[in-house]
């Protein structure tokens, strides 16, 4: 990058106070000496007056007393129930308080899943030597099932043609008359 | 001698609430400010502000001293004004309007017709340009310019790095000074 390239990319910090004195001696520098550099540094000093003067303008027409006095009487109004709850709640789920708990639900869960690693006697979610699953989907006429055995892990998948249906279809083919 | 915002506090954790008065006496421009810059809608702005305040009178007893009370109070108004935002979704217009009443009421006291017509312009423009900002780049470049808070306070108050606070700022301002290079 060139130097005005580099000034141009830490104007802004150089303005805001964020550079060390010998980066902001340079860069104060270097303003100094170059006109493109001199004119954003102009700009963007224009940008922060306006925007500071279009707010400041605008909160000088802001009233203490009656600012006050809406406050105060927010403090002294009764509070429904719900309101102090979903306050609580909010509290409660609060991003640090989270950021333990979501680690610690899934240890505890992902130990509960495993207990049967150590502990023999122990079954979570049924017997391991069950079928898991035995289904059917319909998929184009034909017929899917799946059969999932646990403790090998091995699934099995067939596609069938359903009888039954079909003869179901004819059936009800018959009885409602020829088609136009 | 005048006591400091520290002080204040802990009169008001004792009780006193003329410590508190003193608080929102010291604060309440600058909160309003910067809830304006956030939802450029002063109704709304105002509202959110006595907004607050009464929640930091409530959770006043929680504030230990552990950041300043004005980063405290800047955080529970950002917070505010982005869960407002999510739940007003006002017509365009509305806002609009609002801020062409506060526009107006600044060019009463312009003096010189061309500057005036120049910063009205800049002014129109500005306000445009920032709305299409970000809320997370909105919220840095207005923090910074009211008050001149430093990029380790602003971070504080939105919960994010020294680092993402420089980014942030770094391109807001380049999308600002793109979109207003010819008013400046």
């Amino acid at each position: 990058m060139t130097g005005c390239e580099n000034i141009r990319e830490s104007i802004g910090r150089w303005l805001d106070g964020e550079l060390s004195p010998a980066e902001s001696e340079a860069a104060r520098e270097h303003v100094l000496a170059c006109a493109g550099c001199a004119e954003t540094r102009r700009q963007l000093e224009k940008i922060d007056t306006t925007l500071k003067s279009v707010l400041a303008a605008e909160a000088a027409r802001v009233e203490f007393t009656p600012f006050w006095r809406e406050v105060q009487s927010r403090v002294n109004r009764k509070r429904a129930w719900y309101a102090d709850l979903l306050d609580w709640s909010r509290g409660l789920l609060a991003a640090p308080r989270v950021a333990w708990a979501v680690p610690t639900v899934i240890a505890l869960l992902l130990g509960l899943f495993s207990l049967d690693s150590y502990w023999s006697g122990w079954r979570f979610g049924g017997s391991r030597n069950s079928f898991a699953a035995v289904d059917s989907i319909d998929a184009h006429g034909r017929s899917v099932a799946l059969l999932r055995e646990n403790e090998t892990k091995t699934t099995v998948i067939w596609l069938y043609d359903d009888q039954e249906v079909e003869h179901e279809t004819a059936e009800e083919a018959s009885k409602s008359g020829p088609a136009f | 001698m005048e006591l400091t915002d520290w002080e204040l506090v802990q009169k008001c954790q004792a009780g006193e609430t003329s410590a508190f008065q003193e608080l929102v006496s010291r604060y309440h421009q600058k909160v309003f400010m910067v809830i304006l810059g956030l939802l450029r809608h002063r109704e709304d702005a105002l509202e959110v502000a006595q907004e607050t305040f009464f929640r930091a009178y409530r959770k006043i007893n929680s504030f230990q001293g552990g950041s300043s009370f004005y980063t405290w109070i800047y955080r529970i108004a950002v917070n505010i004004s982005i869960d407002a935002q999510r739940r007003q979704k006002r017509n365009p217009l509305d806002f609009r309007e609002s801020m062409d009443g506060v526009l107006d009421a600044q060019n009463e006291v312009a003096r010189d017709p061309f500057a005036d017509v120049q910063d009205r312009e800049l002014r129109e423009n500005l306000v445009k340009a920032i709305n299409d900002l970000t809320p997370e780049h909105k919220a840095v470049i207005v923090l910074r310019t009211i008050d001149g808070l430093s990029y380790k306070d602003i971070g504080e108050i939105l919960g994010c790095s020294e680092g993402t606070v420089m980014s942030r700022l770094h391109y807001a301002r380049k999308k600002l000074q793109d979109k207003l290079s010819a008013f400046l």
